[in-house]
């Protein structure tokens, strides 16, 4: 099963993983996104990309293929950062 | 032109390679880590094609990629061993597909079978993981849900046809960077 974590201090409530999220995996309590459901969770990090503030952290997720991925260019990301 | 830049060019694609007929070739060459440019130009060109296909035929340009991937669908699955179990020829469709469209079948932990049944239809979702359409999408900077999402859709549809003998309809319920949910609709 997949586990959710989401960092408190970062999330600020705007709600946006509530709506994304098909299958209902998160609720709005006291203005803090809650993963009620992660056993709903597929793994689309939908809501990892929607998330404002980057306070999702999803374990046990089966990564994809990402062909796309421009190796030189995160090459040179990675150099900056 | 001058010689020296012909002499240059014919040069470049001059070897001492001998190819002979009975020669069976085991590896790719060059090796498939080499191949990251033409990947990257095969999936521009891919997407260039869909978007200038949305521009002429607008909407109909889903039903040509939808028709598309049906066709695909069929050729791939006509050499398949025909079966009723719905479950099993996913399962069977999953491996052969592997690398390319690798899915899953999945159902909400509150649900008691991988076939649901709701409001009178019949349907199972399927979780795909591994897609070269969301890939070539996500490279191009286009949307998902798009025609080219349509030649998935008419591929899965075409092999369940052909493998199972009945009709089906995929529904995109969900797109994300990492997996798609879809639910292929039984009738």
């Amino acid at each position: 099963m997949i586990e959710i974590r989401v960092d408190d201090n970062a999330c600020n409530g705007c709600g946006l993983c509530v709506k994304d999220c098909p299958m209902h995996v998160y609720e709005l309590r006291e203005s803090l996104s809650v993963p009620v459901h992660p056993e709903n969770c597929m793994g689309c990090l939908s809501c990892h990309e929607i998330c404002p503030a980057q306070a999702l952290e999803h374990k046990g997720v089966y990564p994809s293929r990402r062909h796309y991925i421009d190796i030189r260019v995160c090459e040179m990301l990675n150099r900056v950062i | 032109m001058s010689d020296g830049t012909i002499r240059d060019m014919k040069g470049a694609f001059s070897t001492d390679t001998v190819y002979r007929s009975e020669d069976v070739p085991l590896t790719c060459v060059p090796h498939p880590e080499e191949l990251e440019d033409t990947l990257h130009g095969l999936m521009k060109l891919n997407g260039l094609i869909i978007r200038s296909l949305e521009e002429i035929a607008g909407r109909g340009a889903n039903a040509v990629t939808y028709r598309a991937g049906r066709k695909y669908g069929h050729e791939v699955a006509k050499y398949f061993q025909k079966m009723d179990n719905i479950e099993e020829a996913l399962k069977e469709l999953s491996d052969i597909l592997r690398g390319q469209f690798t899915f899953e079948i999945w159902k909400p932990a509150d649900k008691p079978s991988y076939i649901i049944q709701e409001n009178g239809s019949t349907f199972i979702y399927l979780v795909f993981h591994d897609c070269i359409v969301r890939q070539t999408l996500r490279r191009n900077g286009q949307p998902q849900e798009g025609p080219l999402c349509q030649t998935l859709y008419g591929y899965v549809v075409g092999a369940i046809e052909e493998i199972t003998g009945r009709k089906a309809k995929l529904e995109i319920v969900h797109t994300g960077p990492n997996a798609c949910l879809k639910k292929l609709i039984l009738q």
